[in-house]
């Protein structure tokens, strides 16, 4: 049976596919004239809320780095400069009080002024409900207003690493007048604070930030930043390839977009702009349980790890190779500690300890199954070990998502883990403590504290004074000590550095080049259009 | 009894079973968000809080009350439509699924539009000529479009059209730099109510891709339905009968065959709502678009319980109450159904 008349669906289905590239089309024609609007940037994490009590991942803390002024900045040498203080703190003889004397002048985008009593609520309501509070915790007993503009912290122990914890953007002043009644509260969607863009609306997707015409520095360079949330990176490549945004901050994009935003920015067509690598990826070992207690097996691991191929295959070299628990740009002098990839050496212990002779050391490595790094390193390392030691030792590789991971971390769950930690604040010391503090131990093995947080349950006798007392030296005495404590860690290998993140932005060709603060963010108040002259 | 009688009973029924269905997928939802590893509380503060600041956490959110106490809770404000808070910003859950959910129907709909045409249209191709090319590409077609990963064929579709032609934009809902029209959520509806031709077309061009993929993909079920259901009609005695009468065939098929064989495709278009309103999670996640079913599933990373319960009870209400309508529009249209 044939019918006639078949013509009529096609008829229909061309027509389909012409309105369909029409509309296409007619979307080409879309263009934004740069120096009217605001500057559209673009990140792939979401912004829950704008509470500098609350907020603690790194988009929220980039955003409210253009919303709030912290009380120092650390430059790009790691000087402190004063923002809302007006000179550097004095410490009193005894080392435990700090005396910050503040800006006059400066005012909330609400109007309100900015003094020592305002600080004094900001910070207490930090103290008291952030998410981040424990990085004050132990340092500050009290904080108050001296006079109008001069604030006051007494702290419990001496600390050099206050001074690092004062850049924090979490510590930002807020409005008195605008958070009433959330002193105890998180006020997520509103910020009213003292920094250069004032929020404009706050949406999951969206937030738009207007330059606040009285800020008491210099005004931001462009006429307001809308900052968006793509979910995926091949939305965020493809937004930044087209035109579609100006600005791309992410370190969530995967590594061979990266990679091509690299050579885009080679061939001139974007700009890439790095910032202090601030971000360290590392491997945890359980150390109180077997196999995993015996030192020899760590170090033989340890050295079955070649960083220099697994960062060349995951990230294209993107992402430097590590072997200290500090970034580089944080400690001075020697920044190799951990041992080197040596896989004979790691054959020899293995042999030693009973191994490669029909025995095989079979451990499982867990990574968080929505990092996509994480899984090339577990993947890499593994075929790597296939390679080089396939009759000494087996990975079992084993997914686990990252809030999982999180949750069974303390509990021991896991005998190696890939992990990465950013401090909260650009200091030695928010690298060191949260992995190797330790309250409560019995030899080498933790019982309570960070070091059990952090799933390595591991410490060394003494090491937890030398902490202590490093937060207590100045200058090259401090950096001698951190020294001593990461080489203590290097041969008790808890944990091994595999590589360090660098914070990259890509611009449209037509903005200056980016400029980022010490902390890692990117001064979007920096951002402008490029002049001719 | 009549059949409207029947029909009537059968309605009652389903309606009256739906609250029991509610109860049972709430309750599922809500021991399952519970039992699985993870706590909402390193959401929100991290895991290196104090334990006094967990435990005070714990107790803002009542997550320190009993399972039953907490779900005596969560069953009393349900009855009182209240679906509580977001653990994560307190944002109230009602709110985030007002906001939400208009996105994922606005794309669902939009999807649903494209997918008949285009699913009907080259379904109804191969009946001019059976066994011929036409027919041919339009089983491999259908067949085709229902086996492709969704999260495969999204990301060529960006990659072809928003970032190698640039034609498109790569995501989102509206353009960034401009503001949405506010109103009902629906933005193409919302932006004609306002006579806002820019964000129509921003709207519009936003949402073309994403609705295209996802019509695109589910335009295989409905070709092949058609195809299937038209061709075994076309070949029923009472079509022979018509045809015998001396009928034009366009007469015969649009007449008499086509309203025989659209009838099991309405149900499937009704099963294919039901699920779009829970969202088309792939398509919502590569072409980050703020609907329901990205909204759920950055819940469920965050373990953030209410939101989860929330938008699984109001997703299932309204496939419960869609499936019925479905089921009394067949009912009505196709006097052979019994109850």
């Amino acid at each position: 049976m044939r019918l006639k008349g078949y013509k009529y669906p096609v008829n229909a289905l061309i027509t389909f596919l012409c309105l369909f590239l029409t509309l296409g089309q007619l979307s080409c024609s879309r263009s934004r004239d740069r120096s009217k609007g605001p500057l559209i940037v673009a990140s792939a994490g979401k912004i829950i809320s704008l509470d500098p009590a609350q907020a603690s991942t790194f988009d929220a803390l980039q955003l409210l780095s253009a919303l709030g002024d912290p009380l120092y900045r650390l430059d790009r040498n790691g000087n402190l400069e004063p923002r809302l203080a007006e000179g550097l703190p004095q410490i009193s003889e005894d080392k435990l009080s700090i005396l910050i004397p503040l800006r006059k002048q400066i005012l909330f985008h609400d109007g309100t002024p900015f003094n020592a009593e305002s600080m004094v609520f900001s910070i207490k309501r930090f103290m008291r409900i952030g998410t981040l509070n424990y990085v004050l915790g132990d340092k500050i007993s009290s904080v108050e207003a001296v006079d109008k503009h001069l604030l006051k912290f007494n702290l419990k122990r001496p600390s050099t690493s206050l001074n690092g914890l004062l850049t924090s953007i979490s510590l930002t002043p807020v409005s008195p007048t605008a958070y009433k009644g959330f002193e105890s509260n998180f006020l997520n969607n509103k910020f009213v604070g003292t920094g250069p863009y004032k929020l404009k609306s706050f949406h999951e997707q969206q937030q738009r930030l207007v330059p606040f015409d009285s800020y008491w520095g210099d005004q931001a360079r462009n006429r307001g930043i809308d900052f968006i949330k793509l979910t995926n990176s091949i939305s965020l490549f493809g937004a930044i390839k087209t035109g579609e945004i100006d600005v791309l901050i992410s370190n969530a994009i995967d590594a061979d977009h990266r990679l091509a935003l690299s050579n885009m920015s080679k061939d001139r067509k974007l700009i890439e702009g790095v910032g202090p690598a601030l971000e360290v990826g590392y491997i945890t070992f359980l150390t109180n349980t077997p196999p995993l207690d015996k030192l020899t097996l760590r170090k033989a691991l340890s050295m079955s790890l070649d960083r220099n191929l697994i960062t060349q295959r995951v990230s294209y070299g993107q992402r430097t190779p590590l072997r200290s628990l500090i970034p580089p740009t944080l400690s001075r002098g020697k920044d190799t500690f951990w041992p080197e990839y040596s896989p004979n050496t790691a054959r020899k212990i293995f042999q030693q300890s009973g191994y490669c002779s029909g025995e095989r050391l079979k451990l499982p490595l867990t990574f968080r199954s929505n990092v996509p790094a994480d899984k090339l390193l577990a993947l890499t390392w593994k075929a790597q070990i296939e390679k080089d030691l396939s009759d000494c030792l087996v990975l079992l590789l084993d997914g686990v998502e990252a809030t999982t991971v999180y949750r069974q971390l303390g509990k021991g769950a896991f005998q190696v883990v890939m992990l990465d930690w950013r401090g909260a604040y650009p200091d030695p010391e928010a690298y060191l403590a949260p992995l190797l503090s330790c309250t409560k131990s019995k030899g080498f093995v933790c019982l309570d504290g960070e070091a059990v947080v952090s799933g390595s349950f591991w410490t060394s006798p003494g090491l937890e004074q030398l902490l202590l007392s490093s937060d207590q030296l100045f200058g090259e005495d401090r950096f001698d000590q951190l020294r001593e404590i990461e080489q203590i860690a290097a041969d008790g290998l808890p944990y091994v550095p595999v590589w360090l993140v660098k914070p990259k932005v890509w611009l449209q060709p037509y903005l200056e080049p980016p400029v980022f603060d010490g902390s890692g963010h990117l001064m979007l108040q920096l951002l402008s259009p490029q002049t001719n002259d | 009894m009549t059949r409207g009688i029947a029909l009537f009973r059968y309605s009652l029924t389903r309606l009256l079973m739906a609250p029991l269905m509610l109860w049972l997928i709430s309750s599922l939802v809500f021991l399952l968000v519970r039992v699985a590893p993870g706590d909402p509380v390193d959401a929100v503060l991290g895991t290196r809080a104090s334990p006094a600041a967990r435990e005070a956490m714990r107790a803002r959110l009542g997550l320190d009350q009993p399972l039953l106490n907490q779900y005596f809770d969560f069953v009393n404000g349900l009855f009182h439509g209240d679906l509580g808070n977001a653990l994560s910003n307190q944002e109230p859950v009602s709110g985030i699924i007002a906001r939400t959910l208009p996105a994922s129907m606005e794309l669902g709909i939009s999807a649903l539009l494209i997918a008949s045409l285009l699913g009907l249209m080259v379904g109804f191709l191969g009946i001019f000529r059976p066994e011929g090319k036409l027919d041919l590409l339009g089983r491999i077609y259908g067949i085709g479009t229902y086996a492709l990963p969704p999260f495969w064929a999204a990301m060529l579709v960006q990659l072809l059209f928003a970032v190698i032609l640039g034609w498109l934009p790569v995501g989102g809902r509206f353009p960034p730099g401009e503001v949405p029209p506010d109103g009902t959520g629906f933005l193409l509806l919302d932006s004609i109510l306002e006579g806002n031709w820019s964000a129509l077309n921003g709207a519009l061009r936003h949402l073309l891709l994403p609705a295209s993929t996802l019509g695109f993909l589910l335009s295989g079920i409905f070709s092949r339905s058609l195809q299937l259901n038209l061709s075994r009609t076309l070949r029923s005695d009472y079509v022979e009968a018509a045809r015998s009468r001396g009928l034009r065939e366009k007469d015969v098929i649009v007449n008499h065959a086509l309203p025989n064989s659209l009838l099991p495709v309405l149900t499937i278009a009704g099963i294919t709502v039901a699920s779009l309103i829970g969202g088309a999670l792939l398509i919502e996640v590569t072409f980050s678009w703020p609907g329901i079913a990205l909204r759920l599933q950055e819940a469920i990373n965050q373990r953030d319980y209410p939101v989860v319960q929330g938008i699984v009870v109001v997703v299932a209400a309204l496939v419960v109450f869609i499936s019925v309508v479905v089921d009394l529009l067949v009912a009505a249209l196709d006097p052979r159904v019994t109850y």
